[in-house]
């Protein structure tokens, strides 16, 4: 399995809040068309991490980071990337639904428009109606389109924010705690679109939630303190860890 | 229970009455001021809106060009406005077919005989107040409604002074301040709440516009004086000075509200934004800023509403003048409606009294009138998220 093609990876990722050391020398390699999983407890650097990955940590006011980040052996920190473009290779979806407040079509429509993907009229129309599709929510609300989309229910906000990720056809896709908001039927149906999408695209998605993960992912990084503990194939890792604080953690000894 | 408990429960219930008594007290105290103030504003400032008016035969001679008075007979000569006088040779020389003719037409009674028949203090003698006694009876006076008031500026006679270039005076200097004020404290606001770092710099200017905001407004005429009078050379009492005197001073008050509005816009939107590629600038004139606009206006109005009923810093400017004619630009010598407000009611004739509270009275309705567009706008556009 690990044979498959590095899609991403980071190499002695350091971030620094102030004074304050959030990550540790975190060294991962991300597999093309898997799901990664990142668990661990609260306040263990997993959010800071997921998102170094798409350099939405470059908006938090006195953060610092070292080391590298690497897209198809492209460095992301590197001056010839520019983060606008990295951020429509790399989509994230966040912990809470927050659409905008705007339509369900504006919210699709809305990132192919600014990077100019798709002209206004009919192959706007199409490239929204795909999108809807690939995030399973076309059947719910393709008659109403030109809605509020904070009109939805939680579970279907949150997969509106997955079909506007997936509108500029993103490489990767950022998952945050997609599900923590939602309920279990809507968890469901998360979970079930993520094991669609792992053929279009490479997924990291942080979770609470250890069932979740081993439902969900093919490898996962257990983090603590700010640190990588373990990186494995998602059944090496819940069943045979090869160290003791993880295997504390998924027994549920503590965190 | 346990009758300790219940005696303290029955303490706290009776602790809870007499502060909610207090406070519906301070409510009612709040409340007699203002009922009695707009009482007292509106049942002085009502008459004001009616003016006292004679039927005369008024006879057009080749000589009434030269001496307007002996248009009418000698006696009610008196009780006749000298403002209506005034305008009879223009008026003859405008219609030169009136010549010879004679007319029975109202005109507007002199500021005393007003008062007379508003049975309020008055400077007739004797024998004009059985004229006008004798009028009465004969139906030859009236209270009309007073378009004056709102068609001419200030005069020297207070029958025929309203509030006109006052008002036009105000809508100038609102279109200066808000020319100026609006943009700047805008712009200013995103540059601080979406752009800038937080550094020294922006925390010493963020301390700086919340001063400022708190300063007496009468240093605001200082500045103005000093920077667009004395050094930029904008000439004294125009709207353009003025405007921007006031401008200088409602800016903090935007950009404090501009900026609350602007932090009140969830991250999580910005978040959205650049997480599927939008540039700051993006960020902010797509999201943002539309998702803020409500609130940015509502703080910009009741600023702008606060400028208009100021009148310190215009004294300093060169505003509190007389000004009979309305200005016709932005250079113009003008004066704006408080300070219309101010300039009579330290005048000493008795009918500037009613105009002074009428003119209040004016002014206070275009400032409800603002303030409800801020609310209805706030309820408006107002959205969760």
């Amino acid at each position: 399995m690990n044979d498959a093609q590095v899609k991403m990876a980071t190499r002695e990722l350091n971030v620094y809040y102030g004074e304050h050391r959030a990550l540790q020398d975190v060294s991962i390699p991300f597999y093309a068309h898997q799901v990664t999983a990142l668990i661990g407890p609260s306040g263990c650097g997993k959010s800071t991490y997921i998102r170094c990955l798409n350099r939405m940590n470059d908006l938090v006011p006195n953060s610092r980071i070292e080391g590298e980040v690497y897209l198809d052996r492209e460095e992301i920190y590197s001056t010839s990337m520019d983060a606008v473009e990295l951020r429509r290779r790399v989509g994230m979806v966040f912990q809470k639904p927050n659409p905008f407040p705007k339509s369900v079509y504006e919210n699709v429509a809305y990132a192919p428009r600014i990077h100019g993907l798709a002209r206004k009229g009919t192959e706007m129309d199409q490239l929204v109606e795909t999108s809807l599709r690939k995030a399973g929510l076309w059947e719910e609300v393709g008659d109403r389109l030109s809605l509020p989309a904070t009109s939805l229910s939680g579970g279907q906000q949150q997969r509106l924010c997955i079909a506007r990720a997936l509108a500029v056809e993103p490489e990767v896709l950022l998952m945050d705690e997609p599900a923590s908001a939602l309920d279990p039927i809507a968890t469901q149906k998360i979970e079930d679109l993520i094991y669609e999408l792992k053929s279009r695209l490479t997924i990291i998605i942080v979770t609470h939630n250890m069932q979740q993960a081993s439902r969900v992912s093919d490898r996962t990084a257990f983090f603590y303190m700010g640190e990588v503990v373990e990186v494995d194939d998602t059944q090496t890792l819940f069943t045979r860890p090869s160290k003791k604080q993880t295997e504390e953690y998924i027994t549920g000894r503590f965190g | 229970m346990d009758p300790n408990s219940l005696k303290r429960t029955r303490m706290r219930y009776r602790s809870e009455r007499r502060f909610k008594l207090y406070c519906a007290m301070a409510l009612v105290l709040a409340g007699v001021f203002l009922v009695i103030f707009f009482a007292d504003i509106i049942s002085k400032g009502y008459p004001a809106f009616w003016q006292a008016q004679i039927k005369v035969d008024v006879s057009y001679t080749q000589d009434v060009k030269e001496l307007p008075f002996l248009a009418v007979g000698e006696d009610v000569s008196e009780l006749i406005s000298r403002s209506w006088f005034r305008q009879l040779p223009r008026k003859l020389n405008e219609h030169p077919e009136l010549i010879g003719t004679t007319r029975s037409k109202w005109v507007l009674a002199d500021g005393a005989v007003d008062q007379y028949l508003k049975d309020k203090p008055n400077g007739l003698d004797k024998e004009q107040k059985n004229l006008v006694d004798r009028l009465r009876n004969q139906d030859r006076t009236k209270l009309a409604f007073n378009t004056y008031f709102f068609t001419q500026g200030d005069s020297k006679l207070p029958e025929s002074s309203g509030i006109f270039s006052a008002a036009v005076g105000t809508v100038y200097v609102m279109i200066v301040t808000m020319a100026f004020s609006l943009p700047t404290g805008v712009l200013t606001a995103i540059y601080l709440e979406e752009f800038a770092r937080d550094n020294w710099l922006t925390r010493a200017i963020e301390v700086n516009i919340n001063n400022l905001a708190a300063i007496p407004s009468i240093l605001y005429g200082l500045l103005g004086l000093a920077i667009f009078i004395n050094y930029v050379g904008i000439p004294r009492s125009s709207a353009l000075a003025g405007g921007l005197t006031l401008g200088l001073m409602s800016l903090p008050v935007i950009i404090i509200s501009s900026r609350a509005a602007l932090r009140a816009v969830p991250d999580s939107i910005r978040e959205a934004a650049f997480g599927v590629g939008a540039s700051r600038w993006q960020v902010v004139s797509h999201h943002v800023l539309p998702m803020s606009l409500p609130g940015i206006l509502t703080g910009s109005i009741i600023a702008l509403a606060q400028a208009m009923g100021e009148t310190a810093p215009l004294l300093l400017v060169g505003m509190m003048a007389f000004i009979p004619e309305a200005p016709s630009g932005f250079t113009d010598a003008a004066t704006v409606m408080p300070a219309q407000i101010y300039t009579w009611s330290s005048a000493a004739l008795r009918p500037y009294a009613e105009r002074t509270a009428a003119a209040i009275l004016v002014l206070l309705a275009v400032l409800i009138l603002l303030n409800l567009t801020a609310v209805f706008l706030r309820k408006r556009y107002e959205r969760t998220w």
